[in-house]
């Protein structure tokens, strides 16, 4: 995509000016949606930095997700209303969460790692179900409040679904440009190098563990962040947020979109949203539908959307330049 | 001159097959060494316990003076060691340069920096550009790995290990599967680091021909253990080197005339 930065540029900014203009022009039920795919964006994004960049192969992000969803809960509950603190805690109790569980997991690498993430996120799930006097059980943290946002001098309310947009937007662009860097950066260049060639980056003189236990870490304060923002919009948190099959969803999202691009897991968002809304009007069983829709994907376009249709472009335009 | 390596007693078995028996050695500074012997006879092994790709079972390593025998692999590439594999082992999915890229990064300590730019990486960028100059490899640096020719690959492993500036690097079998003219160009670089004192190399190779126009020393192993150690001169006509080879390669060159 580099020979193109003009276009490139372009089409973001469109997204951009489509995203800030979207809730004064949608629906509202369209303005909730977008809502869902920004955090499933965000959540899909910051996994994607393990999966697609290290390789690693993570099944138990829903416990980070959960974690910051009950983290802001919690704190909005018992502390302080304030969406700014809450998303603060969500952040930080994703990441404290995922600090232990990584430094276990990354030890091991493919099946092993996986394997562990599992377990430890079967382990959180049970928490959660528990303990009920902290969590509410079955029935999840329930009436968390849209505080408006106060900003000292001026306050800023988010309890309708249009302000609350915007708050939405602004933690995904920003979670956006964080993984957009982290991409470019050095750090992020070796954690390609641990997906292709863990043992070459040992021998560059790198200290892979901390590597792999720093994009874990990383990736689950966007699950947590995406949690939390979950539960500002829901008004509560559920237990089943931090069950496995939930951690399954930024995986298929990835696939979907396509594992080796920062638009990958984005697109892969909007698709999995958009789809789950068409298909549920139809068949009660979406599940299945989109699993045909995804075995397709797997089968036939492996890079996902946007690395299919990069080839596409790649493949039309060296055509071009032959002619 | 100053060991910058030495062996000690180091031994290692996988289950009831030994691979490396009670190997003392040193490895001096300067000392453009071969590592030879049959198939099977430990020398992967041994560089795979010095450099810690292996963890060691018996013996102690001692690397500039220093007690590494416990260290992991990328605390003993820090310290100056280095090395290539048998099998190219390069990443396959970047970059020619972002291969070099990565060790001359991890060289300058600069990798651990989310929030930095590969791009404004000026620094590190030259020594990677200059690694592919000398393995020749400048005008592949955008293409992807995994498209290079095995030869080329090959030279860019090479690259890949130079680029973190060891002290000692060991070279499995470099120039396998390449043709003469990477050959010759690998070769000639390796001969121009090490005149240039930028690296004590430790080559393990089959080509006889390279073994005994590039060493200054030749270490022989046999199922594990010391056969034969000294300057290719004498390796060449030790008569146990030639009863392991039984008549191979080692004895041609010189022995072409008195076979009886």
């Amino acid at each position: 995509m580099s020979g193109w930065p003009r276009a490139r540029a372009a089409a973001w900014l469109a997204t951009a000016a489509i995203l800030c203009a979207l809730p004064f022009l949608a629906t509202r039920f369209a303005t909730y949606l977008a809502m869902r795919v920004m955090m499933l964006g965000i959540f899909a994004l910051g996994y994607n930095l393990l999966l697609g960049r290290t390789g690693l192969l993570s099944f138990g992000h829903g416990a980070f997700y959960a974690a910051g969803a009950y983290g802001l809960g919690l704190v909005a509950l018992h502390v302080s209303p304030h969406p700014l603190l809450g998303l603060a805690a969500a952040v930080a109790a994703a990441a404290l969460l995922a600090l232990p569980v990584g430094w276990f997991s990354v030890r091991s690498s493919e099946v092993y790692f996986a394997m562990l993430t599992l377990a430890f996120g079967m382990m959180f799930f049970a928490l959660v179900w528990n303990a009920r006097d902290l969590t509410g059980g079955d029935d999840g943290l329930i009436g968390v409040m849209r505080a408006p946002v106060d900003l000292g001098l001026f306050r800023l309310p988010i309890a309708k679904d249009p302000q609350l947009y915007f708050l939405v937007l602004l933690c995904f662009a920003g979670s956006v440009w964080l993984v957009h860097r982290v991409r470019a950066s050095p750090y992020g260049l070796v954690l390609a190098g641990i997906r292709e060639n863990a043992v070459r980056v040992e021998f560059a003189g790198i200290d892979v563990r901390r590597y792999r236990l720093g994009v874990f870490v990383l990736s689950a304060a966007l699950a947590g962040l995406a949690g939390g923002l979950e539960v500002l919009l829901e008004s509560g948190a559920r237990p089943f947020m931090a069950h496995w099959t939930h951690s399954a969803e930024p995986i298929l999202v990835s696939l979907l979109g396509g594992l080796h691009s920062l638009t990958g897991p984005l697109v892969g968002s909007l698709l999995f949203v958009a789809m789950r809304e068409l298909i549920q009007r139809v068949t009660e069983e979406w599940m299945l539908v989109f699993g045909v829709v995804l075995l397709v994907i797997i089968m036939g376009f492996r890079g996902g959307v946007v690395g299919s249709l990069e080839q596409l472009l790649r493949g039309r335009r060296a055509r071009r330049e032959e002619a | 001159m100053p060991a910058i390596l030495e062996v000690r007693g180091l031994s290692n078995f996988f289950g009831n097959v030994c691979t490396a028996r009670d190997l003392t050695l040193d490895f001096e500074e300067g000392v453009l060494t071969s590592l030879i012997g049959p198939n099977g006879a430990g020398k992967s092994t041994l560089v795979n316990l010095v450099t810690g790709h292996l963890p060691v079972q018996q013996g102690r390593i001692r690397f500039q003076g220093r007690d590494v025998t416990r260290l992991p692999v990328h605390r003993r590439v820090r310290l100056g060691m280095g090395r290539s594999f048998q099998i190219a082992n390069v990443f396959p999915g970047l970059t020619v340069l972002q291969n070099v890229l990565i060790p001359a990064l991890a060289l300058a300590g600069r990798t651990a920096r989310p929030w930095a730019r590969v791009s404004r990486e000026a620094s590190a960028r030259r020594d990677a550009e200059e690694v592919l100059e000398r393995v020749g490899l400048t005008a592949e640096r955008e293409a992807a790995a995994s498209a290079l020719s095995h030869g080329d690959r090959r030279l860019l492993e090479v690259g890949v290990a130079l680029a973190s500036r060891p002290r000692l690097l060991f070279l499995d079998e470099p120039t396998a599967g390449m043709n003469p003219v990477e050959r010759t160009r690998l070769l000639a670089s390796i001969r121009t680091l090490a005149q240039e004192g930028r690296a004590t190399f430790v080559l393990v190779e089959h080509d006889m021909d390279v073994v005994f126009a590039l060493s200054r020393r030749v270490v022989v192993l046999h199922r594990g253990e010391l056969l034969c150690d000294g300057p290719p001169e004498r390796v060449r006509g030790d008569p146990r080197v030639r009863e392991v080879y039984l008549g191979d390669e080692v004895a041609e060159p010189a022995e072409a005339g008195a076979a009886p």
